[in-house]
């Protein structure tokens, strides 16, 4: 394996787990939000729904991505229309990572509001500040922690993810090879040598990542 | 009929909680005073506005900030109320300046430079919240609520959380901010002395209902508040200042003209409130001799009060007028043949004394 091909497949991983973790965000963090302070009613069911793909085989998962991408199924006639084809893309890989990473971080995010004593909020508001600008000035800053945490979990967990995306994005060379799929097909063609290092590099991305974030909640908690 | 300065009437229910009173009143300073789980703190959050679904009536600083009858209910973040709660209240993620900013874009910098006077806040400013001593934490958070721009302030048990020593110094900085400051303010406790030392009326909760209001003194001496007050430590609280020394102690004088000897030296000049528990006053018939204790004070007796097992003879003092609670056996009482308007003496050690502020 050259070492283009290394980077190549480095770099996509590393773009498909941000692409996926920052597209994510906003909408966990306010779902996690609604949930921790505000339950809507049919709390239950939302919470199942959320955690759904996280339960779920993540072959079946991808089947119904598969399903929903495809110029077959339901929404077929509108991707004819737009003129695009998300199947075997990065984008299909990024959006399989996205399914199967927002349980994840709803839940870390739900954890870490749900930590914030509502007291400081109430205090904000009475000193005059609004719900919306309560939150960005309080009850985030408050619960960074948890949501940052939560976030690089779900950025290294998704570095992994392999059922779902094979379905969708397939494993082409330079275009949705991520590093999981790369060491699959490797194994499958007998280059064990190049399999370790990809392995290697997972290794090195995961640790990394979980280490930087240990050490800053650590700083944080002095 | 006009408007009182103040209303609060709230009708909130909270699984086995009622809180139902209808308060209204026209000084300045109101202590709301009872027991823990009278319902004190729902009654401040009520007030502002945390309880959708409590049927209240607020009106605090001149306007009706809730009133179902007018179709008002102002949100929370306008009513413009210098909310302090029991602890934690300071944002743990700014520091204390950064604190005392926070609720500026409504209120004005004149205000936070007032309360950063105030309350002696200059030599905290750079610090981090956690590196504060809860007296310190408290002041910040009262500090922060006047920077605001608050109509009236609402303090909950300001002191509750503070040992001995830092409750002194606390309890100065809020009497500064009573008197320097113009606002109305609505403090809670279950302590007695800062009833009686903060409060131009007080207000007596017990089980989420009025018990009495009216004059602080007059009401927690009542008959009727007196098992719950004097359960809680009350005592006779005077104010006022130290006018000389007198062989190793400091002579008190009180604001209405009462001079007492203190065990302590105390500065000349220094304004300080002292407390004094009924059962440590002695009564005597007649003028004591030579006695160690450094205080006899002429006086007579307004009214005697069983409670309990207690007998509490009330006495005004000759000198300045003070009224002067003391606690004694209904055989004593008897024995002194005390009635209304008898004359006695009252004697009281200079060591039981003691600096509240």
């Amino acid at each position: 394996m050259s070492g283009a091909e290394l980077l190549a497949i480095t770099a996509l991983t590393v773009r498909v787990g941000a692409a996926a973790t920052l597209a994510i965000l906003p909408f966990a963090v306010a779902l996690a939000w609604l949930l921790a302070r505000r339950p809507p009613p049919g709390e239950s069911l939302i919470r199942a729904l959320v955690a759904l793909p996280m339960v779920l085989p993540p072959v079946a998962v991808g089947l119904v991505l598969l399903w929903l991408l495809g110029r077959r199924g339901p929404a077929g006639p509108l991707w004819e229309a737009l003129g695009v084809d998300l199947v075997f893309t990065w984008w299909a890989a990024a959006l399989a990572a996205a399914v199967v990473g927002f349980p994840l971080l709803t839940r870390a995010c739900e954890q870490a509001f749900a930590d914030v004593d509502p007291r400081y909020e109430q205090v904000a508001r009475s000193l005059g500040t609004s719900r919306l600008s309560t939150f960005f000035r309080v009850t985030l800053p408050l619960a960074r922690r948890g949501v940052l945490y939560g976030t690089i979990l779900a950025f290294t967990r998704r570095l992994g993810e392999f059922g779902a995306t094979t379905l969708v994005a397939g494993i082409l060379p330079g275009r949705t090879e991520t590093l999981a799929l790369g060491i699959y097909s490797r194994v499958q063609l007998g280059e064990d040598g190049a399999a370790l290092t990809l392995c290697g590099v997972s290794f090195a991305i995961g640790l990394a990542a979980m280490w930087a974030a240990e050490r800053w909640l650590r700083r944080e908690s002095q | 009929m006009t408007d009182p300065a103040v209303r609060i009437a709230v009708d909130l229910d909270r699984g086995d909680f009622h809180l139902d009173v209808d308060l209204a009143w026209e000084e300045r300073v109101v202590v709301i005073f009872g027991p823990s789980g009278s319902g004190k703190s729902t009654l401040l959050e009520a007030a502002l506005g945390l309880y959708p679904a409590a049927r209240c009536r607020v009106r605090l600083g001149g306007a009706w900030l809730e009133d179902p009858e007018q179709g008002v209910r102002v949100a929370v973040e306008e009513r413009r109320l210098g909310w302090v709660p029991q602890a934690p209240t300071l944002f743990p993620h700014l520091d204390v300046a950064a604190n005392l900013r926070f609720g500026l874009a409504r209120g004005d910098a004149r205000a936070l430079a007032r309360a950063v006077e105030v309350l002696e806040l200059s030599d905290l400013l750079d610090r981090r919240v956690d590196a504060l001593s809860g007296g310190e934490q408290q002041r910040v958070a009262i500090g922060r609520a006047l920077a605001s721009g608050p109509r009236a302030l609402l303090l909950d048990e300001p002191l509750a959380s503070l040992d001995v020593g830092l409750r002194a110094r606390v309890l100065r900085h809020l009497l500064r901010v009573r008197d320097e400051l113009d606002l109305p303010i609505v403090t809670i406790t279950h302590d007695p002395d800062e009833a009686l030392l903060l409060g131009q009326r007080v207000v007596v909760l017990d089980g989420g209902r009025e018990v009495a209001s009216g004059d602080p003194a007059e009401v927690l001496w009542s008959r009727a508040v007196l098992p719950v007050s004097a359960a809680l430590g009350l005592e006779n609280v005077y104010q006022g200042s130290v006018t000389g020394s007198s062989a190793g102690g400091a002579v008190f004088r009180s604001d209405a003209g009462l001079d007492l000897v203190l065990p302590v030296e105390v500065a000349a000049g220094e304004r300080i409130c002292i407390g004094l528990r009924s059962e440590d006053v002695l009564l005597a018939a007649d003028p004591p001799g030579r006695i160690s204790a450094r205080n006899a004070l002429a006086a007579r007796v307004t009214r005697c009060e069983q409670s309990g097992p207690d007998v509490f003879v009330h006495l005004r003092t000759d000198a300045g007028g003070e009224r002067l609670v003391a606690r004694v056996t209904p055989a004593a009482a008897q024995m002194l043949g005390l009635a209304d308007g008898s004359p006695v003496h009252a004697v009281i050690k200079a060591q039981s004394l003691h600096r509240i502020a």
